[in-house]
């Protein structure tokens, strides 16, 4: 056989083989795939399956609302209102679960509820859930949100300074948290207005006799310090097993392909899921989701805005989009920066080749910037106007929210006004440089940064800004060490309410606030009084000030609150979008396939 | 020969001992807050990042955070893995097969087409052989294998369907995580076949087709250009031109005089690919979402994961050592003149 027959004879071989496995050829349209499985699509998938460890919206969304379930549950698309789910009532004054003075609540244990495992769900459970949740305490992990809220807003760590725990701790929460018949009476230090809305996220209900069986905590004070603050996942005995109450089994969780698979309970307490399985797969290019999507083997995919084109117009798929989520992007400006070793402000004088460490102290200069950035153009272009301006650091959708709220105008001739004032004069005669960082990878924060680099330099050529995306590792010990000069973060919220917001961008221990260097005494002041007040209407006059301060200080110039972008196929069934859902895909509950 | 091989083996620990030194040491370049990054991905934990530095160690002098991660070891302990969200060890275990099944089934056709074209391209050459086969090698090797991977993905996946990225389809999945199938060698096409399970067999190759075929297109090339030269050089030596004079048939005189000198600079070509490959092959796994060892590393080096990373290293340090004894194996195996001193 000569070559070129050889040859052929290859390729004939190839396509041979390649159409030997064709097995699974499929539509991609028509004919619905995979009929009582969902199929979910995901880039970064969960890191652990322990609540009390999970602190991230990957993790958190394979097994809230599926394998497990909270005391009271959000009511339909509201953040503001709730229903029962294993507790029987939500509490409220009217009927007794809220005590007049805001700190004792009482929630009715709903009977008859089993655990996978086949065990009842008793009121023992629940506060074995929460005193587990709130006692464990992994660094970086979410007890503060149960803590703070049962014990005080100054508690949000079960150790000192030294990672010791703190010896009454145990003490302090078992007092709080009481077993009374069928009742769990949570008693607060003070009256905390988010209280309920914390638990309708965060009060997830485990069985106690799966943990202890599986050789987790026994719920005893005397051993709490063998489990509390553990480093990695896996030393939390829910890391990869689960014994929950909710609508679907953990079936396995292959960490090869991080792939979780969820399957019907078919003893739920309510009418048992309409879908059999659930499958979230992670896959971190968009193209293979892009094409899964297309061919039906995906549900749904996570995509980015950037890559929202990329899944218009295929047939079969639903873009759901305008979704609120709540969470705040901003520029960050750090009023007393660390000069040492410090390369991101130049010379470190006011000379034109550098700033001073406490350039952005001059309210001047923050409003000088406030009046540049143009925050319609920003959501239109580099959003593709998906998302809402901000005007205070409260999201849409939360108490508090404002949408005609004071901000700054978009004016060049003030800007250059507010720069003339600034530093007396010496900002705009002599100009400035700086670097501002966003982490690299975020293409909206990109663009801000750029939009504002381009603004401050139009005005003045002594005006010099470089804007640098830097990876991670790099962003994080500079924003420690305060030697960001301006920067560019987000935030999520952790539950559906103001403190959550006003507390990190404007509280003077806040996530953000507290690195900046901003304090004031009448925004802590007010926070406080915020957060310990239940009555919405006086809470939302409260917040009202608490914006007009972020507005009048501007220690942060706010820039939009985001928007969801949800991907699916047309067949999906039974779907919806509530704030507060961590993932796309929502509840999977009360979802089918055509 | 033995003693060459014991020595080498005996060098192997210190290897890896050297390469975890030397990880080490470079990861000290980092400061605690960006070794602390890996943990701390949200402004939430802003506030407690002191807490997690003080967790996970980072902020103990090098010996001692070495001399731990070696006191773990000694128990056979690599470390927490948090981008695989397992031990450094399990990881290995866990991705290492997949990648030496992807290795396998690709290396076979990379080495018996290279070797074919590129032995054609020689004995025919300037003909129509040689002109394909180079300018085949040269197209091939003209474009990058993430390119390759997009194309191979869009049209054998979003159009035709055939070849599915991941590592099986929904039912296999499924039926291989079941209690019906049992894994002997972590291979999961062997597994399939002694389960008896053709269609999954046939799956698992369905999914493995767009990276080995990436693979083969960007790989082969350069066999057939090694090939090719390497064989041009030996069919002008005097040897060949007296099998030839004695009547051999030319079949004989290319296949047993010429091409078996031939293989030596082909044979250190191919261990040193094989060796890569088995390293992981980074983008064709990232792109056609394979769960690879290459994968899991990139991503760890990424995200700073130490352990990962260090564990890492270890592991494809040996595999490179063990990959090179192949070679210099394989050299006297091919050509008797060589011994292995």
């Amino acid at each position: 056989m000569n070559f070129k027959r050889k040859l052929l004879a290859l390729v004939a071989l190839t396509m041979a083989l390649s159409m030997v496995m064709l097995s699974g050829i499929a539509s991609g349209q028509g004919a619905v795939k995979n009929q009582d499985t969902m199929v979910v699509q995901s880039f970064g998938g969960p890191g652990t399956l322990d609540p009390s460890f999970s602190y991230d919206t990957a993790s958190s969304g394979a097994f809230l609302w599926t394998i497990y379930e909270t005391l009271i549950f959000f009511s339909g698309s509201r953040t503001d209102l709730y229903v029962p789910m294993l507790a029987t009532e939500v509490p409220s004054i009217a009927n007794g679960g809220i005590s007049r003075d805001g700190r004792t609540y009482t929630f009715k244990i709903r009977q008859g509820v089993k655990f996978h495992d086949g065990s009842p769900m008793t009121a023992a459970d629940v506060k074995y859930s929460l005193m587990r949740f709130m006692l464990l305490d992994p660094p970086g992990g979410p007890a503060w949100i149960l803590l703070s809220a049962v014990l005080g807003l100054d508690v949000e760590t079960t150790r000192d300074d030294n990672d010791k725990l703190i010896p009454d701790i145990w003490d302090r929460t078992n007092r709080a948290i009481q077993v009374k018949g069928n009742n769990v009476v949570i008693t607060l230090k003070d009256p905390f207005g988010p209280f309920l809305n914390i638990m309708a996220t965060w009060s997830i209900v485990v069985s106690k006799r799966f943990v202890v069986a599986n050789g987790g905590w026994d719920g005893a004070k005397a051993t709490l310090a063998k489990y509390n603050g553990l480093p990695n996942e896996d030393q939390y005995t829910l890391f990869d097993k689960a014994s929950g109450t909710g609508p679907f089994k953990l079936d396995s969780w292959d960490r090869k392909t991080n792939t979780v698979v969820l399957v019907r309970n078919d003893s739920y307490w309510r009418a048992p899921a309409k879908l059999r399985r659930v499958v979230l797969q992670t896959v971190e290019e968009f193209g293979p989701r892009r094409l899964a999507l297309q061919n039906g083997d995906a549900d749904y995919i996570a995509v980015d805005r950037a890559d929202q084109l990329a899944v218009t117009g295929i047939p079969g798929v639903s873009l759901v989009d305008d979704l609120p989520i709540l969470s705040t992007d901003a520029f960050f400006f750090q009023l007393a920066l660390n000069a040492q070793g410090n390369r991101n402000i130049g010379s470190g004088r006011l000379d034109g080749n550098g700033i001073p460490p406490n350039f952005f102290s001059d309210i001047h200069v923050r409003r000088g910037f406030a009046h540049l950035f143009d925050r319609d153009r920003f959501v239109r272009e580099a959003l593709r106007g998906k998302g809402t301006v901000a005007h205070g650091p409260i999201p849409k959708g939360v108490l508090g929210y404002n949408p005609k709220g004071q901000w700054y105008e978009l004016s060049r001739d003030k800007a250059i006004a507010e720069f003339r004032e600034a530093w007396g004069g010496q900002v705009w005669e002599r100009g400035f440089k700086f670097t501002l960082l966003y982490n690299a990878g975020n293409i909206s924060r990109q663009t801000a940064a750029q939009m504002l680099k381009e603004a401050a330099e139009s005005i003045n050529p002594k005006f010099q800004i470089d804007v640098q995306g830097v990876p991670w590792a790099t962003y994080l010990p500079q924003y420690r060490g305060r030697q960001l000069p301006l920067y560019v973060l987000g935030w999520i919220a952790d539950f559906a309410d103001p403190h959550n917001f006003a507390q990190p961008f404007l509280s003077s221990n806040g996530a953000f606030t507290g690195r900046q260097g901003y304090k004031n005494a009448d925004a802590d002041r007010l926070i406080e009084a915020a957060a310990r007040e239940t009555d919405p209407k006086k809470r939302a006059a409260l917040y009202a000030q608490i914006e007009e301060i972020a507005f009048r200080d501007i220690p942060t110039l706010y820039t939009a609150h985001g928007v969801r972008l949800v991907v699916k196929r047309s067949w999906v069934r039974g779907w919806y979008h509530n704030p507060m859902f961590f993932v796309g895909f929502g509840y999977l509950y009360s979802q089918s396939k055509q | 020969m033995t003693a060459f091989v014991g020595r080498r083996l005996i060098l192997l620990p210190v290897v890896a001992f050297g390469v975890t030194v030397l990880i080490f040491a470079l990861l000290q370049f980092l400061s605690p807050d960006q070794r602390a990054s890996l943990y701390v991905t949200d402004p939430r934990q802003f506030d407690r990042i002191d807490s997690i530095i003080r967790a996970h160690g980072l902020d103990k002098p090098v010996h001692i955070q070495y001399w731990n991660w070696l006191k773990e070891l000694a128990h056979g302990n690599f470390g927490w893995s948090k981008t695989a969200s397992m031990r450094v060890s399990e990881a290995i275990g866990a991705f290492f097969p997949n990648t030496l099944e992807l290795t396998i089934y690709m290396f076979i056709p990379i080495i018996l087409i290279g070797l074919w074209l590129g032995t054609k391209a020689a004995v025919h050459r300037d003909r129509f052989a040689d002109h394909f086969s180079r300018f085949f090698a040269i197209s091939l090797r003209g474009l990058p294998s993430f390119v390759w991977g997009l194309i191979v993905l869009m049209l054998f996946y979003g159009w035709l369907n055939w070849f599915p990225p991941g590592r099986l389809s929904l039912d296999a999945d499924l039926y291989v995580r079941s209690d019906q199938f049992r894994t002997y060698t972590r291979l999961l096409t062997v597994d399939a076949l002694l389960n008896g399970q053709v269609w999954i067999f046939l799956d698992a190759l369905r999914h493995m087709a767009g990276p080995i075929l990436t693979l083969v297109l960007v790989e082969m090339a350069l066999l057939v250009r090694i090939t090719r030269s390497s064989m041009l050089e030996v069919l002008r030596q005097d040897y060949v031109r007296t099998a030839r004079a004695k009547g051999l048939a030319e079949s004989v005189v290319i296949m047993k005089h010429a091409r078996r000198n031939a293989l030596i600079p082909v044979i250190t070509l191919s261990s040193l690919l094989f060796v890569g490959l088995l390293g992981g092959v980074v983008l064709a796994e990232t792109i056609f979402n394979y769960p690879g060892i290459g994968k899991w590393g990139a991503e760890a080096a990424v995200q700073l994961d130490v352990p990962a990373v260090t564990g890492f290293g270890m592991f494809i340090a040996l595999v490179t050592v063990l990959g090179n004894l192949a070679a210099d194996i394989l050299y006297a195996a091919v050509d008797p003149r060589i011994r292995v001193q």
